[in-house]
């Protein structure tokens, strides 16, 4: 069976779909092309199809076997009729099966569309008024063949022209986390050409982040963050390579994945992860971008740890908790803050690369788009660390105490005898309260301040939203001696 | 006495309820400042938490402060 093929009989598309059975199939997409009974406003009675067939045999098979490629789809078929046609009946008919529907979709219409823009084949209109003529298919392509990806507006600049362009083509950018400042940077980084972007994002597309990352739509919900964005990109720049990588950055795999890229971007949303990335680019010797956003404002550091640089620890030498303030599910955030500071970071990416001047070094810049202030601040390099930095030996640093987290049902954390608080402030416990009984409210602040309070012969199971906040808390508790503090793994969003 | 001019961000700024804010103080240096402010505006950050910035320069919790001197405490932020 070839994946394109003429035929002078009429389709049977259950045969056809049928063929394309596939159980590692979720999603099958099928396009018919019928015969329309009018075309320019005259009413058509019939249709007549030709083909030169030799040369559109081979043709059809690349255009289907280009669309699996491109799109990452399992199989697909196509079958175009010959010969004369009634109105209403299938003249062409596509089918795809693949993982998801996206693939199948897009596949689809790809295969549809070069089908009818490259192959050669010429239809004759037979209109009821007696009158009849030739229509070259490619006159009626549905869309215009695809233009390549144009550079022309950043070619003229001065200091890119095409060897700029070249040496972005070479560039491989790693990017820690796909979220707010991911998608910015991502795109900014995709229209540019960047040759190579490795997205590492262990994370699935939640409703809640569609608000601020365009990356996704709807449909996306629940799909891996780092395939989803890979897929939307290739399809918007095509000539440039896209590596997913849906797994969390650990202590295990930082420097690993750092030394894949030139360039190191953070998009994170959490302390550990922002200094593990720190610590595994001065450590491999890769200038890392990085940024966060609170709320309106946003900070922006680039460690040039490679060339002298300062980096996050001569200005925060211990890793700070996560936890401590809030992140943007905890404070909320406005679109355009995280698409501000991720374009900055792209910004300085590009700088870099193209050893453009201006580049942001041993400074931290705070933005505040409420009042459109920003500031440089000058950051400099820590004095102990001449030659190497003195601060960081490894990338385990930055990882969390493990055995300060419990994964347990709360009721059978309390039936082992735990006194679960709840650390959540007021609002968010009236909004969703705790359906467990025997349970103490303290909102955080007033637990630190009352940490001397706590029974030193209990055993305290801290509980919040999402297990940030209790994990943190837990920490400081136990920091300042209360050795008898828990935290619940994942929150009471984990517990179903 | 100096006079020094504060910049609040993220957390502070909230826990302030000010984006910014001149004040007369005895204090002597940035870690005596943020002390004095901190039970003014009953911030819940340690020192140890934060940085701080004088004149644009990250700087030492004790150098001495000058009358005039910008200072900004600065939070940690992470939200992506």
């Amino acid at each position: 069976m070839n994946a394109f093929e003429f035929t002078h009989e009429p389709l049977e598309p259950a045969a056809l779909s049928a063929a394309l059975a596939d159980p590692a199939a979720g999603g099958f997409a099928a396009f018919e092309g019928r015969v329309r009974n009018q075309n320019d406003g005259r009413v058509v009675s019939r249709l007549e199809y030709e083909a030169f067939e030799e040369l559109a045999q081979g043709e059809g098979e690349r255009i289907v076997a280009e669309a699996l490629r491109r799109h990452g789809a399992l199989r697909a078929r196509c079958v175009h009729r010959l010969g004369a046609l009634a109105v209403g009946e299938i003249a062409v008919w596509v089918g795809v099966v693949a993982a998801h529907r996206a693939e199948a979709f897009s596949a689809c219409r790809q295969i549809i569309n070069e089908i009818k823009h490259r192959l050669p084949i010429w239809k004759k209109e037979y209109f009821a008024d007696g009158d009849s003529g030739w229509v070259n298919c490619t006159h009626c392509a549905e869309a215009a063949r695809v233009p390549d990806f144009d550079y022309s507006r950043q070619l003229v600049l001065p200091e890119i022209g095409t060897a700029g362009q070249q040496r972005l083509a070479q560039s491989t950018v790693i990017v820690i986390g796909a979220g707010g400042l991911g998608c910015a940077v991502l795109s900014g980084l995709a229209g540019a050409g960047i040759g190579t972007i490795v997205i590492v994002d262990d994370d699935v597309v939640d409703p809640a982040n569609l608000h601020r990352q365009p990356l996704y739509t709807p449909d996306d919900v629940g799909r891996q963050k780092a395939g989803a964005a890979a897929a939307r990109l290739a399809a918007y720049n095509p000539t440039i390579r896209l590596r997913p990588m849906p797994v969390r950055l650990t202590a295990a795999n930082a420097k690993e994945i750092v030394v894949l890229g030139d360039v190191v971007v953070d998009c994170s949303d959490n302390f550990a992860t922002k200094f593990l990335v720190n610590d595994a680019a001065v450590l491999s010797g890769r200038p890392a971008v990085l940024a966060s956003v609170y709320q309106y404002e946003g900070q922006l550091q680039v460690v040039r740890a490679d060339a002298r640089g300062s980096c996050l620890r001569c200005q925060w030498p211990e890793a700070t908790r996560d936890g401590l303030v809030g992140n943007c599910t905890e404070s909320g955030v406005l679109p355009p803050v995280p698409a501000v500071l991720g374009s900055l970071q792209a910004m300085e990416v590009l700088k870099l690369l193209l050893d453009l001047p201006g580049q942001l070094r041993d400074e931290v810049l705070l933005v505040d788009l409420l009042e459109l202030g920003q500031r440089r601040l000058s950051a400099p390099r820590a004095r102990e660390c001449n030659d190497r930095c003195a601060r960081i030996r490894s990338v385990d640093a930055a990882a969390p105490t493990p055995e300060l987290e419990i994964a347990l049902p709360l009721a059978e954390a309390a039936a082992q005898g735990y006194r679960i608080i709840d650390i959540r402030n007021p609002e968010e416990c009236a909004q969703s309260p705790l359906a467990l009984g025997g349970h103490e409210s303290i909102p955080l602040p007033r637990l630190l301040d009352a940490a001397s309070t706590l029974d030193p012969r209990l055993r305290y199971l801290l509980v919040c939203a999402h297990g940030i906040r209790s994990r943190a808390a837990a920490e400081q508790l136990r920091a300042g001696g209360s050795g008898n503090v828990w935290s619940l793994q994942g929150g009471l969003a984990r517990q179903g | 006495m100096a006079r020094v001019h504060l910049r609040y961000y993220a957390l502070l700024r909230e826990q302030a309820g000010r984006q910014a804010e001149t004040v007369e103080t005895a204090a002597q240096t940035p870690e005596a400042l943020y002390a004095e402010l901190a039970t003014r505006h009953g911030f819940r950050l340690a020192q140890s938490q934060l940085k701080v910035a004088v004149n644009a320069s990250f700087t030492d919790w004790t150098c001495a402060l000058a009358d005039g001197d910008e200072v900004v405490f600065i939070p940690p932020v992470a939200g992506g």
